[in-house]
């Protein structure tokens, strides 16, 4: 197969050279313009039978437009003997004279200007296509590693620097995060701190997804890291044991700020930032709050990281108590999530001034939530800080590995006076499929307050558990990590939208 | 009968609008870039390569056109893509409908 097409589109090109190739390609197939693609939309249909679908196809030669499926394109073709096509979809040429679709290495380059400018314009990164010099580079690379489904490339212990496997268990959470993985792995970040890019966080889980990636057994030590942690979020700095949460949160907030410069604002997102943590990360809590007096309901929605859940006793008096209906300590993940968004009584002592009866009032206050996050992390507060004593509650909480967020939606909300408008309910559970989440991570704490340690479990591919001890990686039934006593649960979503 | 028919043309209608929003918006193309991402995260692209390179060796390089093999691989094709790749497409395109309350 030669790449400078046959002799029919070598002669059409001695003669009318590329321009209607191009044009056509310009206006077509990669529409660069709003006012373009109105055209496109507006025109691109079979001239004989009107249809839009089935491989349309247009003239070469005199911008007809017709339709494969139903032999339109042939017809014309053979009866004003226009011998060239170019189907409009992905434009390659089709010879009616060799009766087939023919490369010509002159017009795929105009199509693959025309299709990058084309992403751009609609805000596609596109796919990375090696060029014949990156493939052959590829293929003389000894290095080059082909992934199948057992493999258990990006297993990688780390080496515990004293006290730090707060940070360990984080580290493989992160990496294994699917959609965090795919970005770090496509090389998609464009440093912002110039000249100082050995500061930038984001750089450095570059670097460690490299680590991880690279097909290296032995443990990692995760030097760098813990130095750029400790220069950027003082209060974690220090060879005492940290909390694991605490670690997450400011890892979080340490890529989303340095990512900063490509944020652009993203209106759907809760939080105003479309940078990968928060795309990835970001959820939206909605706060209602009912006025006792009138009913009138103030709403807010609130951007989230992550969900903190309480164990343990509910705190205050029976009055909390009663809303709750079985008052007693949740026992599983399901119920910590129920008594999160349930209404909650704010009190006498808490009053709020109403927008509507202006004046201060007792009120209720429930959250729910508005936008479901990609990647949803829940921190089950096992740790309690009170005046005075510090205790940890080692109750076990079991989670399960398929979670359906569809309850806890504002839009299954539960009206005030108590009964569920059934319409949103009907409309929410078909819906629910895409509120489903699966296990992909759990951390774990064992010992007490005082002496503890961190270690956790990680999902690789779709099924097979990995336990992570610092250094030490071991193989893991699903059911060691659903019978662990969980401290930080991660889900991600079953279905995807992407912005 | 009448009625079936008319159901047909406010279809085709339907269909032709839709298409038409589609392509106007640029949502045609996003969505095929995400279908693409989709179709080689689930090996979709792989296997299929494989068994079209089997197609063209059973039947020679010399003697097979484009046609040929579109014909021999579309079945195995759309059998091959995955429910879930079927269901969030369903989602984004009812999503991106939702948001054009002008159709
Ligand atoms: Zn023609
Ligand atoms: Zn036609
Ligand atoms: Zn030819
Ligand atoms: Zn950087
Ligand atoms: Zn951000
Ligand atoms: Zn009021």
């Amino acid at each position: 197969m030669s790449f400078s097409g046959c002799q029919h589109l070598q002669a059409f090109k001695a003669a009318h050279g590329t321009q209607s190739y191009r044009i056509i390609h310009k206006y077509f197939i990669a529409a660069l313009s709003t006012e373009a693609r109105l055209r496109k939309a507006r025109s691109c249909v079979c001239h004989t039978c009107k249809t839009t679908t089935v491989r349309l196809h247009s003239c070469l030669h005199c911008v007809y437009f017709g339709c494969y499926g139903a032999n339109h394109i042939q017809e014309h073709a053979a009866s004003k003997n226009h011998t060239l096509a170019v189907d409009l979809v992905f434009g390659a040429v089709y010879c009616f004279a060799c009766g087939d679709y023919i490369y010509d290495g002159e017009l795929e380059g105009i199509a693959g200007e025309n299709g990058k400018s084309f992403e751009d314009s609609i805000g596609l990164d596109g796919c990375w296509v090696p060029t014949d010099v990156e493939l052959q580079l590829l293929h003389q690379n000894p290095k080059r590693r082909k992934i199948s489904d057992n493999s258990t490339i990006g297993l990688r212990g780390l080496i515990n620097l004293g006290n730090t496997c707060f940070m360990n268990c984080i580290v493989q959470a992160l990496t294994h995060t699917p959609l965090l993985r795919d970005y770090f792995l496509s090389d998609k970040h464009n440093c912002q701190m110039i000249n100082e890019s050995e500061r930038c966080l984001v750089c450095e889980m570059c670097r460690l997804f490299q680590e991880f990636y690279s097909g290296v057994r032995t443990p990692h030590i995760p030097y760098r890291l813990l130095h750029l942690v400790w220069t950027h979020a003082r209060h974690l700095a220090g060879y005492e044991q940290q909390d694991a949460h605490e670690f997450l949160i400011a890892a979080l907030d340490l890529l989303h700020r340095h990512c900063k410069g490509n944020n652009g604002l993203s209106s759907s997102n809760p939080h105003h930032c479309n940078c990968i943590i928060d795309q990835i990360f970001t959820g939206g809590l909605q706060s209602d709050v009912t006025c006792k007096e009138c009913n009138n309901v103030s709403t807010t929605i609130d951007p989230f990281w992550d969900i903190s859940l309480d164990l343990g006793p509910p705190p205050g008096g029976d009055a909390r108590n009663s809303l709750y209906g079985n008052g007693d300590e949740p026992s599983s993940l399901m119920e910590c999530l129920r008594r999160f968004t349930r209404p909650e009584h704010l009190g006498s002592s808490a009053k709020i001034k109403c927008g509507k009866c202006h004046s201060y009032q007792e009120s209720t206050k429930q959250l729910t939530m508005k936008k479901l996050p990609v990647v949803a992390c829940f921190h089950l507060k096992r740790f309690e800080h009170s005046t005075g004593y510090h205790k940890k509650i080692s109750t076990f909480i079991p989670f399960p590995e398929e979670l359906d967020m569809t309850p806890f939606m504002s839009s299954s909300r539960s009206h005030n006076n108590g009964y569920q408008t059934q319409v949103v309910q009907e409309a929410a559970s078909s819906l629910s499929s895409q509120n489903k989440y699966s296990l992909f991570a759990v951390v774990n704490h064992l010992g007490t307050i005082e002496s503890g340690h961190y270690t956790n479990y990680i999902r690789l591919h779709k099924n097979q558990w990995y336990k992570c001890d610092d250094h030490m990686i071991t193989k893991a039934s699903l059911d060691s990590v659903l019978r662990s006593e969980g401290y930080l649960l991660f889900y991600h979503k079953q279905i995807l939208e992407y912005e | 009968m009448a009625d079936l028919q008319e159901r047909r043309l406010k279809d085709a209608q339907m269909r032709a609008s839709i298409s038409q929003k589609l392509v106007e918006t640029g949502e045609r193309e996003r969505l095929k870039e995400l279908l693409r991402t989709r179709l080689i995260e689930c090996g979709w692209r792989d296997q299929l390569k494989a068994y079209c390179k089997d197609v063209v060796k059973q039947k020679g390089l010399e003697h097979i056109t484009v046609d040929d093999l579109v014909a021999e691989i579309t079945p195995r094709g759309r059998a091959m893509v995955p429910d879930n790749v079927k269901k969030e497409l369903l989602h984004r395109i009812r999503t991106f409908l939702a948001q054009q309350s002008n159709m």
